[in-house]
């Protein structure tokens, strides 16, 4: 037994928000996959559940017009792998969602609850923060959206405020021609958090590249843009190195040491550069 | 459950895995590390693989759940638990019951399976007893003995030819230097 809380399973938006927010201790659930664990631990105890996975409309994977894609907060990650237009045009945020977990997992496990759960390893946050993704969210005051960048106020914190349900995940039309990756350091392949994370963005026609990083500081951090017209893929690289290191506060873990740490990120964010700018990784 | 309809009444704190063990006394699906990261509880939950001590039971409420009790018919073992004792893919068996549903699963998805398809699929499924090596050829063999479900545990909707979303077959996609930091 995982506890002894209340479950709901509310069909409705409006019903859902309001069960959350009138409940003192109530938590959302979504696949699960890191609130039952929570729970299993008794580092968590809510009285209630909001399963929000039969909620309607959350189940949406739409493409706008201009190539804009929302993520509803009960698509599960194979459900985004298995959509095509999100690995064609986004290709570093399906690197990212494959790398989580195992089979079984991502059958569970939400791309929304990924940021949710405010992991500074969540492998999803760097991917977004790149794309320059924001948070649509639903609570008792209504709605607003939330820029990935302003989603993570701390270690397992968001900037959700009591009662906020985030019902989806916008990634704005790509520049043309974008590309973009993903590369995670983890201690073994599958089953494991990442010891550091790195996500890229380039737009071509622009020459700005974006990067962020995860598991090196308390949130993940989206670096300010690079301007990269004119320069060698091996000067970017060795400017982005510097910058990332410069934003990075890494601390010792399970996982890594803070030494090791600093030492793989720029190998990582080298390596994410010369891909999207072509020219030999180092 | 199998299916089978069965309706019970749980307390919201009861996992999947508890209510198949404790109250359907469907003991073949086993509980290893209860925090998702060995697979040994993979069940079918409306057709695709989950671990089910990270599934509430009251989330399986209204839902088809295939446990490996589901494989054999009649007394006869079915292709893929054939395959298994054929490949020496079986030492302790503790794992098995999730192996096997786990590759239940991909080859619903995918009835031909790459290599690649079959690793990503079997990888969230640890055996501490015989090499992987043996596991991974067992799906092959059953594969190729067109393993197809059989017609009961079909779900609705669901056809063995493919996930009917975006045209089926589409494998995930490559993660470029994955475990690259072993480099
Ligand atoms: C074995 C194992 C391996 C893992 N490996 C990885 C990995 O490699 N990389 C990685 O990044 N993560 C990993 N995880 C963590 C987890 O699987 C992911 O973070 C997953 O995406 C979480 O999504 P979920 O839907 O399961 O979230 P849940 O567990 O349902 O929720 C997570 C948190 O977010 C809140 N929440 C969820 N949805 C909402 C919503 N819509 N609105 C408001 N709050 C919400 C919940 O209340 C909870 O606090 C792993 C977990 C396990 C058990
Ligand atoms: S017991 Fe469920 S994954 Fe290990
Ligand atoms: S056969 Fe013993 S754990 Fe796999």
């Amino acid at each position: 037994m995982l506890g002894r809380f209340d479950y709901e399973r509310p069909t409705n938006l409006a019903e859902a928000v309001r069960l959350f927010a009138e409940t003192p201790s109530a938590a959302i659930l979504a696949g699960g996959t890191d609130l039952l664990v929570e729970l299993r631990s008794g580092r968590h105890a809510p009285r209630l559940l909001v399963d929000v996975k039969r909620v309607d409309g959350l189940r949406r994977l739409d493409v706008g017009p201009r190539g804009d894609l929302t993520i509803g907060a009960a698509v599960s990650l194979n459900e985004l792998l298995e959509h095509a237009a999100t690995r064609w045009s986004f290709p570093g945020l399906a690197q990212a969602a494959a790398s989580i977990a195992t089979y079984q997992l991502r059958n569970r496990a939400t791309v929304t609850g990924n940021l949710c759960n405010a992991s500074p390893a969540a492998d999803l946050a760097p991917a977004l923060l790149v794309l320059g993704a924001a948070v649509g969210v639903a609570g008792p005051r209504g709605a607003r959206v939330i820029p990935v960048a302003e989603f993570f106020a701390g270690v397992k914190r968001t900037t959700l405020r009591r009662g906020e349900i985030a019902t989806e995940v916008r990634i704005p039309a790509p520049e043309p021609e974008l590309r973009s990756a993903f590369l995670k350091q983890q201690r073994l392949r599958g089953h494991d958090l990442a010891v550091a994370n790195v996500a890229g963005a380039l737009a071509p026609s622009t020459g700005t590249l974006r990067l962020a990083f995860g598991s090196c500081a308390p949130t993940p951090i989206l670096l300010a843009p690079i301007e990269t017209k004119g320069m060698s893929a091996v000067a970017v690289g060795a400017a982005a190195a510097a910058a990332t290191l410069a934003a990075a506060s890494p601390i010792s873990d399970v996982r890594a040491s803070a030494e090791y740490r600093r030492a793989v990120l720029p190998v990582l964010v080298r390596r994410v550069v010369a891909e999207l700018l072509g020219g030999g990784a180092t | 459950m199998n299916g089978r309809l069965e309706t019970a009444t749980v307390p919201a704190g009861m996992t999947l895995l508890e209510f198949l063990r404790g109250r359907l006394c469907l003991v073949g699906t086993k509980e290893g590390c209860g925090i998702g990261e060995c697979g040994a509880c993979t069940v079918l939950l409306d057709g695709k693989p989950v671990t089910a001590c990270l599934v509430l039971a009251v989330e399986a409420d209204g839902g088809a759940v295939d446990t490996i009790e589901g494989e054999a018919r009649d007394g006869e073992l079915s292709a893929l638990q054939k395959a298994f004792i054929e490949a020496g893919a079986i030492q302790c068996g503790f794992c098995t019951p999730g192996m096997i549903m786990s590759a239940r699963g991909l080859l619903r998805r995918i009835p031909n399976p790459t290599d690649d398809e079959i690793v990503e699929a079997m990888a969230g499924n640890l055996c501490r007893c015989t090499g992987y090596e043996a596991i991974l050829e067992a799906v092959r063999v059953a594969a190729q003995a067109k393993a197809v479900p059989h017609a009961g545990q079909m779900v609705a909707g669901q056809s063995a030819g493919g996930s009917g979303s975006q045209g089926g077959r589409l494998s995930s996609p490559r993660v470029p230097g994955e475990g690259g930091g072993r480099g």
